[in-house]
């Protein structure tokens, strides 16, 4: 991105990119990345009363049994309901623990993880690692709670970027820089002089000499037609500062072969067409050179020409 | 700053048997420059000139707005396209028509009184 008020600003992406970050990230998003860790786990001889109480406590709804550091079994919410309806709150967990225990790999993407809550209908899943050991344990809420952290800190980082960018321009506004952009395109010989107009306009409101005004528009009138006759498309850059303009032409070839012979006037590679319509005297580049300040021109066969102008806009001597 | 030679408009579209296309013709004119060719008027033109030429196309506005040319003078019974002329009003350069030669409408305005806008040392 340009530092700077271009005239062509991309469209605004509205609510349609957000729906699109949401879903990036249930695929970015990792079970580690959402599960609570560690978890708290309870072993098979503790009582299914212990076990209400650690659920109390840690406001959880399941709780892992784990055995010499394995996991063997849990305890839900569920279990413990029936435990106090049946009457066997006293029981230890290895007698009424599930030992069935469906787990999530803690490098699954939450998306997949979401697809096992709804295959299976439990409210919770404990996570392991690649080495079977229990690291953390994932409910829906976890998952929830995970993609609107991240929604929140892309917003931010996009409202950061948003205001960097509108300090940027801000900046250039304080020190009058004003930067005209405009692509153009080969053959399109009625729009030449587009970006020079503009320029001219701006020189003018700041009351540049006509004399310099007229030398800076020569070169970006030239610049403009050069790519339109003799390239295959380019890229006018215009950058006003209070005290210079600078002027880039880029175009994506075909280069020119041999710049000496090019700045010589009256040479001329131009076809009947542009000659017909008064360009091609073989001039342009002369024209630019004569009116420049600094001039400097790096062109080859295979990535065209990038040509940079700088006029500046006090005479010498001249208080800025 | 170039002296203006104070031109009677009425002398000169009289005399070039022009018609004026803009609705501004100009009253002084600092000299006149012939060409055909636009990155030579770029080169050599000087400000407040009336350039005659036989390229009606859109270019030659730019290239006059470029240069702050006065008026632009078309030959030949030549005419540029509506849009070309509005966009010279929008410049504020003044358009005539003329069906002289180009060398017929140097003479007259030689004639009148304008020369050449250069001193040649």
């Amino acid at each position: 991105m340009t530092s700077a008020p271009a005239i062509e600003s991309p469209p605004g992406a509205g609510d349609a990119r957000k729906v699109s970050v949401a879903q990036v990230l249930v695929y970015e998003l990792r079970v580690r990345d959402a599960m609570s860790a560690p978890p708290v786990t309870a072993g098979p001889a503790d009582s299914l009363r212990a076990i209400q109480s650690l659920m109390k406590t840690h406001r959880i709804s399941g709780v892992p049994i784990v055995e010499n550091g394995a996991l063997t079994g849990i305890i839900s919410i569920e279990d413990i309901i029936r435990a106090l309806d049946k009457g066997y709150i006293n029981d230890p967990a290895a007698q009424r623990m599930n030992r069935q225990v469906v787990t999530l790999r803690d490098h699954y993407s939450l998306m997949r993880a979401v697809a096992e809550f709804d295959r299976h209908d439990f409210g919770r899943f404990p996570v392991l690692n690649s080495d079977n050991e229990l690291v953390g344990i994932l409910t829906r809420g976890d998952i929830t709670n995970c993609l609107m952290h991240h929604l929140e800190r892309r917003a931010e980082q996009a409202l950061a970027q948003e205001a960097a960018l509108r300090a940027t321009r801000a900046e250039d506004e304080a020190a009058h820089r004003l930067v005209v952009r405009a692509h153009v395109r080969t053959g399109d010989y009625d729009s030449a002089g587009k970006v020079s107009q503009r320029m001219r306009q701006v020189l003018r409101e700041r009351g540049v000499d006509p004399e310099i005004r007229r030398r800076a528009a020569v070169v970006a009138y030239e610049a403009e037609t050069n790519i339109i006759i003799h390239s295959l498309g380019g890229e006018i850059i215009t950058t006003i500062d209070p005290d210079q303009v600078v002027i880039e032409a880029n175009d994506v070839g075909p280069g020119i072969e041999n710049i000496d012979q090019a700045m010589q006037e009256g040479w001329s590679t131009a076809g009947r067409l542009p000659r017909e319509l008064g360009f091609g005297a073989g001039m342009g580049l002369p024209n630019i050179k004569r009116c420049s300040d600094k001039l400097d021109i790096v062109s080859d066969g295979k990535q065209g020409t990038r040509l940079r102008s700088v006029i500046y806009l006090h005479k010498p001597g001249e208080p800025t | 700053m170039k002296t203006q030679t104070p031109f009677s408009s009425r002398t000169l579209l009289a005399d070039l048997r022009a018609a004026p296309l803009t609705d501004d013709v100009p009253q002084t004119l600092s000299g006149c420059y012939i060409s055909d060719l636009l990155s030579d008027v770029l080169a050599h033109a000087e400000p407040g000139v009336i350039w005659v030429t036989i390229q009606t196309h859109r270019n030659v506005i730019s290239v006059a707005a470029t240069k702050d040319i006065a008026a632009v003078l078309f030959t030949c019974g030549r005419k540029p396209e509506a849009d070309v002329i509005a966009e010279a009003e929008a410049e504020g350069i003044a358009l005539l028509a003329t069906p002289l030669t180009t060398y017929e409408a140097a003479g007259k305005l030689w004639t009148a009184g304008l020369r050449g806008d250069r001193n040649h040392e």
